[in-house]
C-alpha cells in the first residue's frame, strides 16, 4: 500500500509539471492552430530566470514574477517572430521548423550563458518531506498539481466570463469571422503566446526547488507535454489537465512495477495505441470545418 | 675517351641522384619524428558537459605555466593548444588530426568522454602520436581487444580497477552485506554493471539489487523502495549530480538512509544542488581541493585562484580530472627531458622511465612495460591502491579521512 500511495504522490507531481506545459499547449492551439513546439524551453526560461535573478539579490517573491514575465515576453516574441509569419492556414508547417529552430538557439545561448549545470531555486516548501508512513512527499511537489488543476478551472472562468477569454474562443472557433467581428485576431494570438509562456513558467519555476533549474531541463518535458495534450484532445483545457495527470502516475507505475528503464518506451506505446483508438483525443471533439 | 667522360657523367649524376632522394627521404623521416613544443586538447568546451573542459583548462594551464617559469622543457617553452569537441566523437577525432598533423603537436591529453577517446585509437595509431587521457576512465581505452597499443595513456582512473575499489569499500561499510547498483542508462552506467558484479562475486556475495534510471529522471522513488524491501544497506551508484540530486531527494521522501558509495561521476557540484543532503556521501577519486592540502597543492591552488577567479576549492568542480591533468602535463614534461627531443617515438619510451611524485600519486615509475609472459602494458598512471575515497561533508568534498566517515 506504501508504493501505491509513494507511485500516486509522485506521480501526482510529475503529472502536474506535464500538465502546467500541456496548458500552455492548449492556449497556443487554440488561438492560431499553431504551437510553439519547444515551449518547453520558455518552461525553462522561467525557472532559470528566477534562480538568475535571486542570484544577484532580487528577493524571491520578486523574482519570481519576474522570471514569469521573461517567459510571457518570449512566448510573445515566438509568436511575432517564428509562428505568426510561418502560419498561413492548416497546410502551414513552417512554423514547427522555426519554433524547434528557436528552442535549440534558446538552449545554447543558455548553456553557453548560464552554463550547462543546474541550480538550485530554495522554497519554504521543499526542505523536508511530508511523511505518509514508508511513503512521503514534498509540499513543494503537491503545490504543482494543486496550482495545475487551479489554473485550469481559472481557464475556464476566464475563457467564459470574460471579454478577452470570450474574444479568445472567438478566434479559436474562426478566425476570419471573428476579426470581421471587429476582434483583432493578430493581438489575441499574441496574448494567448504570452499567457502560455508565463503559465509555463510557473511550472518551471514550481519544479525547481525539488529538481534543479538547468538549461537543459525544458526538453524532454516539453515533448512529453505536447504528445499528452495531443492525446487529451488539445482543444479541451480540462481534458489535457486529467490526461496530463494520469499520464504521470502511469509513469510512475511502470517504473514500480514493469521496468524503470522501459518507462518511455511503454508510456508513449500507450499513447500511441489511446490516440489510434481516439484520433481527435480522450476528450477532444471532432473537427468539422465547411467547405 | 669521350664515352667514358659520358659514362662517368652519368654515374655521377645518377650517384648524386641517389645520394639527394636518400638525404631528402632521411629529411622526410627526420621532420616526422620532429615534433613541435605544443601539448594539443581536444575537450567539451561547450554543450552540457563543459565544465569537464574547463577543469582539464585549469590543471593543465597552470602546470604548463609553472613549467614554462622553470625554464621551459628542452629550453622550449610548451604551449597548450585547446580545441572544443561539444563532446562528439566525430569532432574529437577532427581535432586529433589537427593536433597531429597540422599542429604537429609532441602530445595530445583527452577530455572527459570514454567514447571519444575510443573513437580516437585508429587516427592516435595512424599518426603515431602520443595521447594521455586525464579523465575518460572507459577499460577499453587503454585495454584494446585488437592490436598493440602503443600510443595512448592514462594519468585517469580505469573503469575494470574502480569496480572492485568500491565493492571493497562498501563492504567494509555494509552491516549485512547487501549490497547494490544503482546505475544510469548510458555506456558509462551499463559498462559498469558486469565489473561490479565479478567484483562482488570475487568477494563471495550477489548483488542483492539492480537498479538503473534515465537521463534527467526527477524521481527514484520506485527503484528504492525495491531495494529498500530487499533490505539494502549500502548502495553503490554510477551517476552523475543531476540524477544524484534526485537520488538524495527521493532517499529524503522515503525517510531511507542507505551508505552510498559512488564512482566518480558525483562532482563537488553536488554540495551546491543537494546541501545537507549530501552529508556521508562517499564518492571514489584521486584527488581533493578541500581539505587540508600539502603545501605544493595549496601553491597550486592559488595559483588556480589568482587565473580563474576562484572562490574557493569548491569552483574546481572536478577535483580528480582537474589534478590528473595538472600531474599528466608533469609527467609528459618529464617524459620529454629523458627522450632529449621533441620526438614522439622518443617521448613514448621515455614515458617508462618517468619517476615524478604528483599531486594524485608518486609516479614510480608512470608506465610500465609489460612484465615477461604479460599480455598489456600498464598504462595507466594511477594504480588502484592509490585510487582515494572522498566524502560529502558541510557541503563540500574531502578526503574520507578527514571528515567523520572515515573507516
Amino acid at each position: 500500500m506504501e508504493q501505491v500511495i509513494q507511485f500516486i504522490l509522485s506521480g501526482l507531481s510529475q503529472g502536474g509539471v506535464y500538465a502546467l506545459v500541456a496548458i500552455g499547449f492548449y492556449m497556443m492551439w487554440s488561438a492560431t492552430h499553431a504551437a510553439n513546439f519547444t515551449h518547453g524551453d520558455v518552461f525553462m526560461l522561467g525557472a532559470v530566470s528566477t534562480v538568475v535573478f535571486g542570484e544577484i539579490g532580487v528577493p524571491l517573491i520578486l523574482a519570481m514574477p519576474l522570471g514569469i514575465a521573461v517567459s510571457a515576453v518570449a512566448g510573445a516574441l515566438i509568436e511575432r517572430i517564428a509562428v505568426r509569419p510561418f502560419n498561413h492556414g492548416p497546410s502551414s508547417i513552417g512554423w514547427m521548423l522555426t519554433t524547434i529552430a528557436i528552442g535549440l538557439m534558446l538552449e545554447s545561448a543558455l548553456t553557453a550563458t548560464y552554463g550547462p549545470l543546474g541550480r538550485p531555486l530554495y522554497s519554504p516548501f521543499a526542505q523536508s518531506p511530508i511523511r505518509i508512513g514508508g511513503s512521503g512527499i514534498y509540499a513543494q511537489e503537491l503545490l504543482i498539481p494543486a496550482v495545475a488543476i487551479g489554473l485550469m478551472v481559472l481557464l475556464e472562468l476566464f475563457y467564459r466570463h470574460t471579454i478577452l477569454g470570450r474574444a479568445m474562443l472567438a478566434v479559436a472557433a474562426n478566425p476570419t469571422a471573428a476579426g470581421l467581428m471587429g476582434i483583432n485576431v493578430s493581438r489575441i494570438a499574441l496574448i494567448a503566446y504570452a499567457m502560455a509562456g508565463a503559465v509555463g513558467a510557473l511550472g518551471g519555476i514550481l519544479l525547481a526547488p525539488v529538481s534543479e533549474a538547468s538549461s537543459s531541463m525544458g526538453a524532454l518535458i516539453g515533448l512529453k507535454a505536447f504528445v499528452v495534450a495531443i492525446v487529451a484532445g488539445i482543444s479541451n483545457a480540462r481534458g489535457v489537465v486529467i490526461v496530463s495527470l494520469g499520464y504521470g502516475i502511469l509513469e510512475k507505475f511502470i517504473e514500480g512495477y514493469i521496468s524503470t528503464a522501459a518507462r518511455n518506451s511503454i508510456g508513449f506505446g500507450i499513447l500511441i495505441l489511446l490516440l489510434l483508438a481516439f484520433p481527435n483525443g480522450i476528450f477532444g471533439k471532432r473537427e468539422v470545418s465547411k467547405v | 675517351m669521350a664515352d667514358r667522360k659520358v659514362v662517368s657523367l652519368k654515374a655521377a649524376s645518377a650517384a648524386a641522384l641517389l645520394a639527394s632522394g636518400l638525404m631528402l627521404a632521411g629529411a622526410s623521416v627526420a621532420n616526422a619524428q620532429k615534433a613541435e613544443p605544443c601539448i594539443g586538447a581536444s575537450l567539451e568546451l561547450t554543450g552540457p558537459l563543459a565544465h569537464t573542459g574547463k577543469q582539464i583548462v585549469m590543471g593543465a594551464e597552470v602546470a604548463i605555466d609553472e613549467i614554462n617559469a622553470a625554464g621551459g622543457v628542452l629550453g622550449q617553452k610548451l604551449k597548450f593548444l585547446a580545441y572544443d569537441d561539444q563532446g562528439e566523437p566525430s569532432r574529437a577525432v577532427d581535432n586529433g588530426r589537427r593536433i597531429g598533423e597540422k599542429d604537429n603537436c609532441i602530445v595530445m591529453i583527452g577530455g572527459f568522454r570514454t567514447p571519444n577517446a575510443i573513437a580516437l585509437r585508429e587516427p592516435i595509431a595512424d599518426m603515431g602520436l602520443p595521447w594521455v587521457g586525464v579523465i575518460s576512465a572507459g577499460t577499453s581505452v587503454i585495454e584494446w581487444d585488437k592490436g598493440e597499443n602503443k600510443w595512448m595513456f592514462r594519468v585517469s582512473m580505469k573503469d575494470r580497477w574502480v569496480a572492485p575499489f568500491l565493492v571493497d569499500e562498501a563492504l567494509a561499510r555494509s552491516k549485512d552485506k547487501k549490497l547494490a547498483l544503482v546505475y544510469e542508462a548510458t555506456a558509462w552506467g551499463q559498462g559498469a554493471v558486469p565489473d561490479v558484479e565479478a567484483a562482488a562475486k570475487a568477494k563471495g556475495i550477489t548483488l542483492v539489487g539492480k537498479e538503473t534510471f534515465n537521463i534527467a529522471d526527477q524521481d527514484m522513488s520506485a527503484q528504492l523502495i525495491r531495494l529498500r524491501d530487499a533490505g539494502v544497506d549500502t548502495i553503490i551508484t554510477y551517476m552523475v549530480d543531476r540524477e544524484a540530486t534526485q537520488l538524495l531527494r527521493s532517499m529524503e521522501r522515503l525517510g531511507y538512509k542507505p551508505t552510498i558509495i559512488s564512482a566518480w561521476g558525483i562532482s563537488s557540484q553536488l554540495g551546491k544542488t543537494a546541501g545537507n543532503l549530501t552529508d556521508g556521501i562517499l564518492v571514489a577519486g584521486t584527488f581533493a581541493w578541500n581539505g587540508n592540502l600539502s603545501p605544493r597543492a595549496q601553491k597550486v591552488y592559488e595559483a588556480m585562484k589568482a587565473k580563474y577567479s576562484l572562490t574557493s576549492p569548491n569552483d574546481i568542480l572536478l577535483p580528480s580530472g582537474n589534478a590528473n591533468a595538472y600531474d599528466a602535463i608533469y609527467i609528459i614534461a618529464e617524459a620529454l627531458k629523458i627522450a632529449g627531443a621533441f620526438d614522439r617515438e622518443k617521448m613514448v619510451n621515455a614515458f617508462y622511465k618517468v619517476k615524478y611524485e604528483g599531486l594524485t600519486a608518486n609516479f614510480d615509475p608512470a608506465f610500465e612495460k609489460a612484465a615477461a609472459g604479460a599480455k598489456t602494458e600498464r598504462h595507466d598512471a594511477i594504480k588502484p591502491t592509490q585510487y582515494r575515497m572522498l566524502a560529502f561533508h558541510e557541503n563540500v568534498l574531502k578526503p574520507v579521512e578527514q571528515t567523520p566517515y572515515k573507516r
